[in-house]
């Protein structure tokens, strides 16, 4: 275990090294003066001289990086160009929205998913299957910023049900908060449900078929028994692994459709970052965001060796 | 059997399996379709879609305007049709481009082994911690939004799937009795390659290219969608969305047909990739 555990958290660091370095050539690709890339063009000698000493600039390159990597480790990833606050400090203000949006899609995701991935393997090549499989090709192919706005047509425009855009804090006004972050959830949810209902019906049907389960039913136990406490279990292993993989399309979407539904979180301040040409607030979301990718993955991989014994059990032999 | 019997034998097998799945067969209909529309757009679409007309502004769908008119006048037929060849456009390209890249790359890390296969897997590992998007726009800032840079980004964002894809079709190749063969042959390791290999792992890699174009497409039209890829007033189906934003109350067609599009165009070639996975899967005798 242990073993299994280090080379996988290895392998991390290796790759958030490559990341580190890749944002960090990225931004000195921009054409011109790295100094003016970083202060901005506002920006006089003065200011332009105090970012050459921060980082270095004169430095030669290996330096510079080192040094920048010290400042990103210690959590200084620069100045905004646009508000002049600590990048850190605006993506710590912006990152809790897009956290509670994502685990509301999340919850949306699993609640469509996984009774209709369970539902299509028990029916297998029944009506109920060829739905369930076409509602879920139908999500896989639906663009979610349409749908956004197709529900905000219905459901705002047409019906008045749900405020089309805006947010109230969720410690403000909890209910006003889930009344406007719903349509969002649903949206980005859908995409991740389609593919997370395609994992679950498969590796339902691969362990549905597994002689354990045919034991479990000639001891005599009944279907739901069976299923809730055998072919479960078993049976998420790989959407677990799946969910992790599906983290960086999560992100992706959760761009867009705060960019829909106006919703003032970490994937809408990237968009405005970009706009702006705040550089430093581009390369501290780009890095922020690869970072977490690589976190949540290798979490992905301890929960995938404490769910399934044979990786615990065959890291312990080795180890031993 | 002559290879001319083979490729016969191929083509029945595949017609067979084609059969007992209509719907890819559908899907794939659908697709040449719009191969059609992108192809004959000058022909089909007989309206200028950069004409602005200010006395037919956000008209609903008539037998003159079958689409309605947007915000500024423009036939909304004219731009669906002009809309599909920039979406074809940067579906297929960006995926040819991950291919040219991802297949060498791959081919030779799987081939080769050794610190090759791992300098490229951790490259790869790092390539893929950048969600989709959150890459693209990156590349975007620092190239410029266009549709050329769009294609790009959204190539960039698929190649280390192809790069893995390829390396894992590779490491198994390389273990069958023919390739063992042609080496034991004195076969160099670009005849070993280009001719053994790449033609037997190349249908695995023609699925994932089907698989892969509609998330392509939808990519490009989110990032036009977002501003950061075709710049208006060039007719994409993501630039015509997010002009219909506004008007979503007083004209809603201008919301309704380019989300069509995108739509049946990714669940067309979902269709027709999933027939085609059943089609060229060697277990399905």
């Amino acid at each position: 275990m242990l073993d299994y555990l280090l080379q996988r958290g290895l392998l991390s660091v290796v790759t958030l090294a490559v990341i580190s370095l890749v944002v960090f050539t990225g931004v000195r690709l921009i054409p011109g003066d790295p100094a003016r890339v970083l202060a901005g063009t506002d920006a006089d000698e003065a200011g332009l001289d105090e970012i050459r000493e921060k980082y270095g600039l004169n430095d030669p390159i290996p330096v510079q990086y080192l040094r920048w990597v010290g400042l990103a480790l210690r959590g200084d990833l620069g100045e905004s160009i646009r508000t002049r606050e600590p990048v850190a400090r605006t993506v710590a203000m912006k990152l809790p929205i897009t956290l509670e949006l994502a685990c509301l899609s999340l919850l949306v995701a699993l609640a469509l998913a996984l009774p209709a991935g369970v539902f299509a393997a028990l029916r297998r090549n029944t009506v109920w299957d060829v739905l369930a499989n076409g509602v879920s090709l139908c999500g896989l192919s639906v663009p979610n910023f349409w749908l956004g706005i197709m529900l905000i047509l219905l459901l705002s425009v047409r019906l008045g049900w749900l405020p089309a855009s805006g947010f109230v804090p969720l410690l403000e006004d909890p209910l006003g908060n889930l009344r406007r972050m719903l349509m969002p959830a649903f949206v980005l949810g859908t995409g991740l449900a389609a593919v997370l209902m395609r994992q679950t019906r498969n590796s339902m049907l691969e362990v549905l078929s597994a002689d354990y389960i045919r034991t479990a039913y000639s001891k005599g136990l009944r279907q739901r028994a069976v299923v809730l406490r055998h072919a479960i279990r078993n049976g998420l292993i790989p959407v677990v692994t799946v969910l992790g993989l599906q983290m960086g399309a999560l992100m992706s979407g959760a761009v867009v459709t705060e960019q829909i539904f106006v919703v003032p979180g970490f994937g809408r301040l990237i968009v405005e970052a970009v706009f702006t040409r705040d550089y430093p607030l581009v390369q501290g979301v780009v890095l922020i965001t690869a970072s977490a990718y690589v976190l949540v993955n290798f979490l992905v991989d301890l929960s995938y060796s404490l769910l399934n014994p044979r990786i615990r059990i065959r890291g312990t032999a080795r180890g031993a | 059997m002559g290879p001319e019997g083979a490729a016969g034998g191929w083509l029945r097998r595949g017609w067979r399996r084609a059969r007992r799945r209509p719907a890819s067969v559908a899907g794939a209909l659908v697709v040449l379709g719009f191969v059609t529309l992108a192809l004959g757009a000058p022909w089909i679409a007989r309206t200028d879609p950069l004409q602005t007309d200010w006395s037919r502004i956000r008209k609903a769908p008539s037998w003159a305007h079958p689409l309605g008119t947007d915000d500024l006048g423009r036939d909304g037929l004219a731009r669906v049709v002009w809309g599909t060849r920039i979406s074809m456009q940067a579906g297929v390209f960006s995926i040819l481009f991950a291919m040219a890249v991802g297949v060498p790359v791959g081919l030779s890390a799987g081939y080769y082994r050794g610190a090759l296969d791992q300098v490229v897997m951790r490259l790869t590992d790092a390539w893929l911690a950048f969600p989709f998007l959150v890459l693209a726009i990156g590349l975007v800032t620092i190239l410029g939004p266009s549709l050329v840079n769009a294609t790009l980004a959204i190539g960039l964002g698929a190649t280390p799937t192809f790069i893995r894809l390829t390396r894992g079709l590779v490491l198994a190749a390389q273990e069958e009795d023919y390739v063992q063969a042609a080496r034991a042959l004195g076969g160099g390791d670009l005849r070993l390659m280009a001719r053994h290999i790449l033609p037997n792992i190349a249908s695995a890699l023609l699925v994932q290219a089907t698989v892969s174009i509609p998330t392509a497409i939808i990519g490009e039209a989110v990032l036009s969608f977002l501003g950061l890829g075709v710049q208006p007033p060039a007719p994409s189906w993501g630039t015509m969305l997010n002009a219909a934003q506004q008007f979503l109350e007083s004209a809603p067609w201008m919301a309704w047909w380019p989300g069509l599009a995108i739509f049946s165009l990714t669940l067309a070639f979902n269709l027709a990739g999933d027939g085609l996975r059943d089609a060229l899967d060697p277990r399905d005798y």
